[in-house]
């Protein structure tokens, strides 16, 4: 058994994900290197890696989704960037939450789109989502009506 | 130093179980190197639904996906190891499955375990030990005659056998119950080369194997030592002369069994149980104590008696005796307490491990307890098949161990 | 500000969403990230050691298999602390952390049997089902108060 020793404790980490037509992670990279305030900042091939003190990495991010607000995404993350543990080259392949994260990617235009739809229009009017039902029932009216429409 | 094999790992669990660290330890053990096939997400999807098995948990979709990447060979492997949690009967289904598409289609030789929190490297070591050498040393396993002057031991948990051979046949051999390690294996030593009539510098290449392997190979200078799994299906494929094509090993020892699907003499997939002892030869062994027999006589009392008559409510090697206990204070007979021991254990193997590896005849059971007449008469029973015990088959490691080692005999 | 259980744990959408309104998202990275970075026996890759399995009785018994149990370790204190939870329920391609489908039965259970605030939905398919996905969200933050 060997005794393990943490080496960053006390820091935070947070992925940045950029899914924008207009601007590419090394545009917003350039940027935060200008204003990081001693963060570690690390370039990914979809975003950025930040790590540091859990104030100076949230205004850092805040700054930085104020860019483009709607197409720039964060979470946290548990293991500091390039953690030999996680590392892909360590591995042989992506640990398992990237490909969570590969899928969110495919949604992430829809939720970009509702981000900037509402800034102009109040939630409050907009309806609900579909109920989350897993599978929706044809009722017998309408299929009465289905089967009465097909030719004889 | 030669370069790691590469175990791929498919799993569900090991790291949310604190063994993944297990794992990987015993792989460098044994000089491999656990890795994790990449593929994408897309190939993800679209290799799960083609492989056609509904599971819900997204890391076995991801295992059925990375297996079918290896096998189609878009992912390079030399071995696989398929780890999921002991008691999740969606993975057990999964894990199988796997094991038997893999071991289908392709060449890659792949061992599966059922994990729990207290999994050790130590319990993964011999798996891993005869998976990467299996994916390394071909070459040695494809030996089929032993050559020249060779010494094999086999330190086992209950016994220690030593067999010395010259050109392909058994010249002497020596066993006796495990005490110390070391004296245990240098008195069999002495034995068996006292049969054969040779010295101990005579011996061209020595090999060892068997829970004591890494300490008697040191003590007597051993040219391999190997894992029992390899080295138990090599000599168990010898010995019954069934070198080409498949067979299926069983061997039933005193701490643990190993069931091993074997084809032209290299083990393919296998199991190793180890975890009760109420599926062990030492079952056997409290067994024969209790009725007032040597273990060698209670094989031949068993033959005499049939295990239906006796209930058994347990498998456990303590209340399980305690059954055999009440059934003779009930009036049954010595023999059918007998008959029903043995039922009992070679039902155990049959149900918690041969479910493991695909059956192929022939069926060859070897290890001090294939002695055991009664067990074997139990286990064809079960398995429908006549099963096949070669003479020698209790000295099979130490066989094995000779035959092996007689790839490191100095030619001229 | 409250805490707001996200499900799956994991995503990258929930977390950026609760933590944009102003609450926090308790997630996956948050108690992964509490192992890494406390001082013990070594235990890659996640400093999960067989030490949670066993924590992981609170929540189920020792016959649920030890991954079910050592992930528990991880969620139960959240669920535990949560203010409210929002739940994406066709969470299947969420590997790792939420890898398990049994423990993902159990979370979403105990979430539901802790009778908090929770909101259900699906992932957006088109962007009008984004503009609902994301209203949905604002609107359930609004409500449980103190975000921005």
């Amino acid at each position: 058994m060997t005794e393990y020793v943490p080496k960053n404790p006390g820091s935070v980490t947070r992925y940045i994900l950029v899914e924008s037509p207009t601007l590419t992670p090394a545009e917003l990279a350039i940027r935060a290197y200008e204003i990081s305030e001693g963060a570690m900042i690390k370039e990914t091939c979809f975003g950025l890696l930040i790590n540091g003190a859990e104030d100076v990495v949230d205004r850092l991010i805040e700054k930085l989704r104020a860019v483009d607000p709607d197409h720039i995404f964060t979470k946290d993350r548990g293991f500091v960037p390039g953690d030999p543990r996680r590392c892909r080259a360590n591995l042989g392949g992506a640990r398992p939450g990237f490909h969570g994260i590969e899928f969110e990617t495919t949604v992430l235009p829809y939720v970009s789109h509702g981000l900037f739809e509402l800034r102009a229009r109040d939630a409050g009017g907009v309806p609900a989502p579909e109920s989350t039902a897993e599978s929706k029932k044809l009722d017998i009216y309408t299929l009465k009506k289905l089967i009465e429409a097909q030719e004889p | 130093m030669t370069s790691p094999v590469r175990i791929a790992q498919l799993s569900c669990g090991p790291e949310y179980s604190g063994v993944q660290q297990e794992i990987n330890e015993a792989a460098k053990s044994v000089n491999g190197e656990i890795f994790f096939p990449d593929i994408a997400l897309k190939d993800i999807i679209k290799n799960f639904e083609e492989f056609g098995l509904e599971v819900r948990s997204p890391d076995l979709k991801l295992a059925i996906a990375r297996a079918k990447a290896l096998v189609e060979g878009r992912v390079d492997a030399d071995a696989i190891f398929i780890a999921t949690c002991f008691r999740c009967a969606e993975a057990a289904i999964v894990r199988n499955e796997l094991r038997r598409y893999i071991r289908n289609n392709s060449r890659l030789p792949v061992v599966s375990y059922s994990f729990t929190e207290r999994t050790t490297a130590g319990t993964l070591l011999t798996r891993m030990e005869a998976l990467t050498t299996i994916a390394r040393r071909r070459a040695l396993l494809a030996r089929e005659a032993q050559q020249g002057l060779t010494l094999g031991v086999d330190s086992g948990s209950s016994t220690t056998k030593a067999v010395v051979m010259k050109d392909n046949r058994i010249i002497g051999t020596g066993w006796q119950p495990t005490t110390e390690v070391l004296g245990s294996a240098r008195d069999v030593v002495a034995h068996a080369l006292a049969e054969a009539g040779v010295k101990r510098d005579e011996i061209e290449a020595v090999g060892t194997t068997g829970y004591g392997r890494f300490l008697v190979g040191r003590d007597i200078s051993a040219d391999l030592i190997q894992e029992e799994l390899t080295v138990n299906s090599k000599g168990a494929v010898y010995l019954a002369d069934r070198q080409h094509g498949p067979a299926t090993v069983i061997d039933i020892g005193g701490m643990d069994n190993k069931a091993i699907s074997v084809q032209d003499g290299i083990p393919g997939s296998f199991t190793m149980g180890g975890i009760c002892a109420g599926a062990s030869g030492r079952f056997l062994e409290m067994t024969a104590k209790r009725l007032g027999v040597d273990i060698t006589e209670l094989g031949p009392l068993a033959m005499k008696g049939s295990g239906n008559r006796v209930p058994m409510n347990s498998y456990c090697i303590v209340f399980g005796t305690q059954s055999l206990v009440n059934a003779l204070a009930a009036g049954s007979t010595r023999e059918d307490v007998a008959a029903a021991a043995c039922h009992s254990v070679a039902e155990q193997v049959f149900e918690q491990q041969l479910q493991e590896v695909d059956i192929k005849e022939p069926v060859i059971m070897v290890g001090g307890t294939s002695l055991i007449e009664g067990l074997v008469h139990a286990m064809g029973e079960l398995l429908q098949v006549k099963v096949v015990v070669p003479r020698h088959s209790q000295y099979i490691g130490a066989v094995g161990s000779a035959l092996l080692a007689s790839g490191f005999v100095k030619e001229g | 500000m409250a805490k707001i259980f996200i499900y799956p744990a994991t995503s990258l959408i929930l977390s950026d969403l609760v933590a944009r309104y102003g609450h926090t998202p308790l997630s996956s990275a948050t108690a992964i990230r509490e192992r890494i970075q406390t001082a013990g026996i070594e235990s890659v890759p996640l400093q999960i050691t067989p030490e949670e399995p066993k924590k992981g009785l609170k929540w189920a018994a020792v016959e649920v298999p030890s991954g079910v149990r050592g992930r528990m370790a991880l969620y139960g204190p959240m669920i535990e602390a949560c203010d409210a939870a929002i739940v994406i329920s066709e969470a299947d391609l969420a590997f790792g952390c939420m890898g398990c489908a049994r423990t993902n039965e159990l979370i979403k259970y105990l979430v539901r049997e802790k009778k908090v605030p929770r909101l259900d939905l699906n992932y957006p398919k088109s962007e009008e089902e984004g503009v609902r996905f994301v209203a949905a969200i604002k609107r359930f933050l609004a409500e449980q108060g103190g975000g921005k």
